[in-house]
Parts: structure tokens; C-alpha cells; sequence
């Protein structure tokens, strides 16, 4: 047996890549960050290498912007009305958040699902017909596993096929389309005697100034960040969609890895499409197709490499807030509709080519 | 640094037989055979197309042999995967593949063996501090501020420092490294040339590919030349030049036996 090396405590292997400052070794580990001031400094620096942070200053200066706009004037601009922040704000955002959470993570992998859409559909249908038929709780188990289950299968035609996701999730989007119109017909399954009070407190609940989303958005994000950030399993994620040769070398199962952040993706969307189904009580197939580009807008807005490899749980919860606030407040201000794709198109490009320097600037 | 006494130096680290690689009627590896003792730096020698890569996919498990025998410490293995060769500890530092870019020097350390707690959560102070403590003792590297700090704004030099210091770190028992100064800068070659003299002093054992020469001849202890899929010399350092070597690697085996005919 080799003999397990001693640990001197002067250098073992000693090379220099400068002669400059040998005289004084500066020692990383007494450079550990000691008081608060320390440590905030720390994060904030290395916040900033994962685009989370710049993001998050856009974020709040709109929202300042839009806070003091509607101090001012209540009346042309009623940012602030209960009925805003509870009935529009607070249900948009934590669904489209959700959503980019789980496409966020599944880029990181270095993976896309654009069969996003077309699964809220089929699992939002499932979850009606289930509900219907033998009650809300199991029509959510039917939902979840059914988001799950699809989004697995593109998983496992990416993995064995080697064929790249951005295809193989975009016939499956077709399929899963044409699915829920075999399935439902074309006109909208609807929930009505499955929808109690109990399901709609649960789902939509309206406490005033929020509504049961936000408190969901908040345990799933707590949920994602844990995962993603703290994690081991997290931590492969980064490391199969930074650099999956290297992931490999050190015995890493790449395939694995991706396998697992399409489970999670469809976990969420099946989720999300509970949250839709209970809101709208109804669902028209082919009607969710603009969820997959705006989940996926939501995490690149919100710094996500699409490359794979770069991005945090709080900048994709930021990117998902971002556009539909900017989308609130042009409503709000009576701007006509196609001001809002405009804008909100405008944002998205600003942002990948900010994303693009980011990672210029990191390699 | 002594090298333990102990250590039976009749039995190597690793002995493979008759290595034979055929895809199809191609056949990349014939019969190759040769030891690696501990504490020994190897250079594996040979122009492009000479097997190396398939070999060293072959010592670390990541591609099976077609036919030979590979026998760690004196203990024949029938299958030779990657799961197999984590576990005896051999490691390969591919050139710019070793690392995650977007991850944190300490992240790409613990990549894979992660310290956590029973929910499998990272202890992150914990491997900050170790992370820290490596790159003080283990490898000097000039530059680094933080153990935070993206490995994609170290330079080449460093990275491959990190990435051998996490292969110590881990006491693996066998290093291999393809090609590592191929994309080095003098200084950091010289750095890397350095790391893998000391190696030894740590009982790490490592097998260095590459097609400079010069570099293998200043630190390996002994060398093995690559030919069309054969091997065509493997001598101790004392006993060739690198003009044998070069002659080896340019010509093949006619080449060592017309160096050997002038020189005698």
C-alpha cells in the first residue's frame, strides 16, 4: 500500500508561478472572512459571478420607480392597490417563477425542455379529469407525477439518444399538444364540482395583500435554493452542465445527473399546472404554448447560462418577477398590447447579451 | 520527505499484460505490457496515432481492453471500469477538462466527494477552510485571492495546480496526466514539471503523457515509447538520451536500433 502522505506545514510542492512574493507568503486560510462587514463582501463578490446581482439592482430600481408612481398617483397608475398586488401581481408571479426555476435548473444541466408548455396542458387536463373523478388530492398526485413522467421521457430520449433536447423536447411538444386534444377534445376541461373551498385556499387563496401562490413560490424557492446551492446533488448539476467531461473524470454519471434536473423540471411543472388549472378553474388544450418561452426568458433573464453551467435560484425568481412586473405596469399605464411583447421582447434579448458579457468577461 | 521503507518494491502499483484495443478489424493496441512501481513518474512517449490516449482511457477505466490482464498491487482485476479505478485511485487530469470553469475553486475540489451532512447538505465553511488550507500546503499558487474565486479566471498554470492538489488532497495512488503542458506558458510548465518531481515525496505514483520530449525527459523516472499501437522502448532515465527517445518516437523501433548502432 502507498503510504498515506504527512502533512508538513511548510509547502510540500512548491512552484511559484511568481518569485515576487516569497519573502511573505500570503496564506489563504487566514484570509477567511472574519466579521459580518467580511462575509457580505464575500458573498456579494462572488454573487456577482453567477449575474444574480446585477439583475436583482434592475429589479429594484423598477420596482422603486413603479412604487413611487403609484404613491404619487394612485389613480392613473394603482401599482400599489390591493386588488394589484394581490389579484394580479401575486398570482402572475409565482407561477411564471416556479416555471423558470425549473427550466432554470434543467439549463443548468445544460438541457432545454421546450415541451414546457404542452405539458402544463396535459398535466393541468389530467389533474381536472382526476379531480373530478375521484377528488382534488388525487388529481394533484395525478398532475405532479404526469409533469414528472413527461418530462422524464424527453429526459430519456435525450440521454439514450444522444439527440440534442432542443429537438427532442420540441416534437415532444407537438405530441404532448395533440395528446391532451385526444384526450380532452377540443373543448376545455373544466373544474367545477372538484373545487372546494379547501382546494381554492390552497391554491388561490386571497389573504388581502397576497395570495396562496407567493406563499408557495416562497417554499419552493427555499426548497430550489437548498437544492441547487447546497446540495451535493446540486452541486453536480453545475458541474455536468459546466464541464461534463470533468464531471465524468471524477466519477460523475453525467446521465444521471441530466436525468435527475428533468425530473425536477417536470416535478414543478406539474405543479405550475395545478396552480394554473385552480386559478382558471378551465383548460384549453394548446393553450399553455407561451409558458415555455417566458419560463425560459425568466432564467436567462435572470442570469442563467444557456450554455449550462451558470445561474442561481434568486436570479431566476428575479427574471420571472422582472418581466411580469414590466408587463404590469405597461397594463397599468394603458399602454396598447403589442407594447408589452415589444418590451418585454426588448428585455429578454438586453439580457442574454448582458448574460453574454458576463460570461466573456468569466473565461 | 522519505519514501516509506516498507513498501514491497518487487510487487508495482500496477502491472498490465498483453494490452490488446481492436475496434473492429482496427486494432489501436497490441500487446502491450509494462509495470508501474510506486513513487515512479513514467513518461508515455509517442506521435499522434500512437495508442496513448486509448491506453490511458484503458488505465482508467474508461475504456475496456479487448484482451490482457491488469493487476493492481499484485491483485488481478477481470473488469477494469471506472467505478473500479476510483476506488484503487487512479486519476487522469485530462488537459483542459479537469475542471468545472463556472464553479468555485472549492466546488471543482470537492466536486463528486462533497463533505455533508446526513441530508446531503455541503458543509461550505468546512471545505472553504480545507480548500484553503490545501492551496497553502499542498500546492503553492501564486494569485489566488479566495477559494471562492471561479476557476475560470485562473490561468492554465493554476488550474492544473488545483487540479493535481485535488488529486493529493484525495491520496489518490496513480496520477495521470494527458498532455497537461501543451497549453502551459514556460513558467507554469516548469511549475507543473516541478509538482509531479515532488509527487514522489507524497507516494503518488503518475504516468505523464506527451509529445514534448524534453519535458518528460527532465522529470520522468523512466519512459515508455509508443509505436503504431506497440511498445517500442521502455528504459530507465539513466540508460537513453533524448536523442534516443526522439530518435523512438520519429522513426519507431528501426529508429532505436540504428541510434543504438552508432552509438555503440
Amino acid at each position: 500500500m502507498s503510504q498515506p502522505p504527512t502533512r508538513d506545514p511548510a509547502p510540500i510542492l512548491t512552484a511559484p508561478l511568481s518569485t515576487e512574493s516569497i519573502s511573505q507568503p500570503r496564506r489563504l486560510s487566514d484570509n477567511q472572512p472574519q466579521g459580518f462587514a467580511d462575509r457580505l463582501r464575500d458573498t456579494i463578490t462572488y454573487t456577482r459571478g453567477r449575474g444574480a446581482l446585477e439583475i436583482g439592482i434592475i429589479f429594484a430600481i423598477v420596482l422603486l420607480g413603479f412604487v413611487i408612481a403609484g404613491i404619487v398617483a394612485p389613480d392613473a397608475f394603482p401599482f400599489l392597490s390591493p386588488s394589484n398586488l394581490s389579484g394580479v401581481i401575486s398570482q402572475s408571479i409565482p407561477v411564471l417563477a416556479i416555471l423558470g426555476i425549473g427550466a432554470g435548473i434543467l439549463m443548468i444541466a445544460g438541457e432545454f425542455d421546450l415541451s414546457l408548455g404542452a405539458n402544463i396542458g396535459f398535466s393541468a387536463i389530467i389533474f381536472i379529469r382526476v379531480s373530478e373523478a375521484v377528488g382534488w388530492g388525487w388529481g394533484a398526485l395525478a398532475a405532479i407525477a404526469c409533469g414528472t413522467g413527461i418530462a422524464l421521457i424527453n429526459g430519456l430520449i435525450v440521454v439514450v439518444t444522444k439527440i440534442p433536447s432542443f429537438i427532442a423536447t420540441l416534437g415532444m411538444g407537438f405530441f404532448w399538444t395533440g395528446a391532451s386534444l385526444f384526450v380532452n377534445g377540443t373543448s376545455p376541461a373544466i373544474l367545477s364540482s372538484a373545487k372546494d373551498d379547501t382546494l381554492v385556499t390552497l391554491f388561490a387563496g386571497d389573504f388581502g395583500l397576497f395570495r396562496s401562490q407567493l406563499v408557495w413560490l416562497l417554499v419552493i424557492g427555499v426548497i430550489a435554493w437548498l437544492f441547487l446551492h447546497r446540495h451535493k446533488r446540486g452541486n453536480h448539476v453545475y458541474a455536468v452542465g459546466g464541464n461534463a467531461a470533468a464531471a465524468k473524470a471524477i466519477s460523475i454519471n453525467p446521465s444521471a445527473v441530466r436525468l435527475m434536473a428533468f425530473g425536477i423540471f417536470g416535478g414543478l411543472v406539474g405543479f405550475a399546472a395545478i396552480l394554473i388549472a385552480v386559478r382558471t378553474s378551465s383548460m384549453q388544450p394548446g393553450s399553455t404554448d407561451d409558458y415555455t418561452l417566458m419560463a425560459i426568458a425568466a432564467a436567462v433573464v435572470g442570469g442563467t447560462s444557456l450554455l449550462g453551467g451558470r445561474g442561481s435560484i434568486v436570479g431566476m425568481i428575479i427574471g420571472a418577477a422582472l418581466i411580469r412586473i414590466i408587463e404590469n405596469g405597461l397594463i397599468l399605464a394603458k399602454a396598447p398590447g403589442f407594447y408589452i411583447q415589444l418590451f418585454v421582447g426588448l428585455i429578454i434579448v438586453i439580457a442574454a447579451i448582458f448574460n453574454k458579457l458576463m460570461e466573456g468577461k468569466a473565461s | 520527505m522519505t519514501i516509506d521503507a516498507t513498501i514491497d518494491t518487487a510487487t508495482p502499483l500496477l502491472r498490465i499484460e498483453g494490452v490488446t484495443k481492436r475496434y473492429g478489424a482496427n486494432t489501436v493496441l497490441n500487446d502491450v505490457s509494462f509495470d508501474i512501481g510506486h513513487s515512479e513518474v513514467v513518461g508515455l512517449l509517442g506521435d499522434n496515432g500512437a495508442g496513448k490516449s486509448t491506453l490511458v482511457k484503458i488505465l482508467s477505466g474508461v475504456v475496456q481492453m479487448t484482451s490482457g490482464s491488469y493487476t493492481w498491487e499484485g491483485q488481478h482485476h477481470d473488469t477494469v471500469n471506472r467505478a473500479l479505478t476510483e476506488q484503487l485511485g487512479v486519476e487522469t487530469i485530462f488537459q483542459d477538462s479537469a475542471l468545472v470553469p463556472q464553479m468555485s475553486i472549492t466546488r471543482n475540489l470537492f466536486m463528486g466527494r462533497e463533505i455533508t451532512n446526513r441530508l446531503g447538505l455541503m458543509k461550505m465553511k468546512q471545505m472553504d477552510a480545507i480548500t484553503s488550507e490545501i492551496l497553502d500546503t499542498v500546492v503553492t499558487i501564486e494569485g489566488i485571492k479566495s477559494s471562492k474565486q471561479l476557476v475560470a479566471s485562473l490561468s492554465g498554470g493554476q488550474a492544473q495546480a488545483v487540479a493535481i492538489a485535488r488529486a493529493v488532497h484525495f491520496k489518490r495512488s496513480l496520477l495521470i496526466l494527458d498532455e497537461p503542458t501543451s497549453a502551459l506558458a514556460v513558467r507554469a510548465t516548469e511549475a507543473l514539471l516541478n509538482y509531479l518531481r515532488q509527487l514522489k515525496s507524497e507516494g503518488v505514483s503518475s504516468v505523464l503523457v506527451t509529445h514534448n520530449l524534453h519535458h518528460a525527459y527532465q522529470v520522468c523516472d523512466r519512459h515508455i515509447v509508443m509505436n503504431h499501437g506497440r511498445k517500442i522502448l521502455d528504459v530507465r532515465r539513466e540508460d537513453t538520451s533524448v536523442e534516443e527517445l526522439t530518435a523512438a518516437v520519429v522513426e519507431g523501433a528501426v529508429g532505436v536500433e540504428r541510434f543504438r548502432a552508432g552509438r555503440f
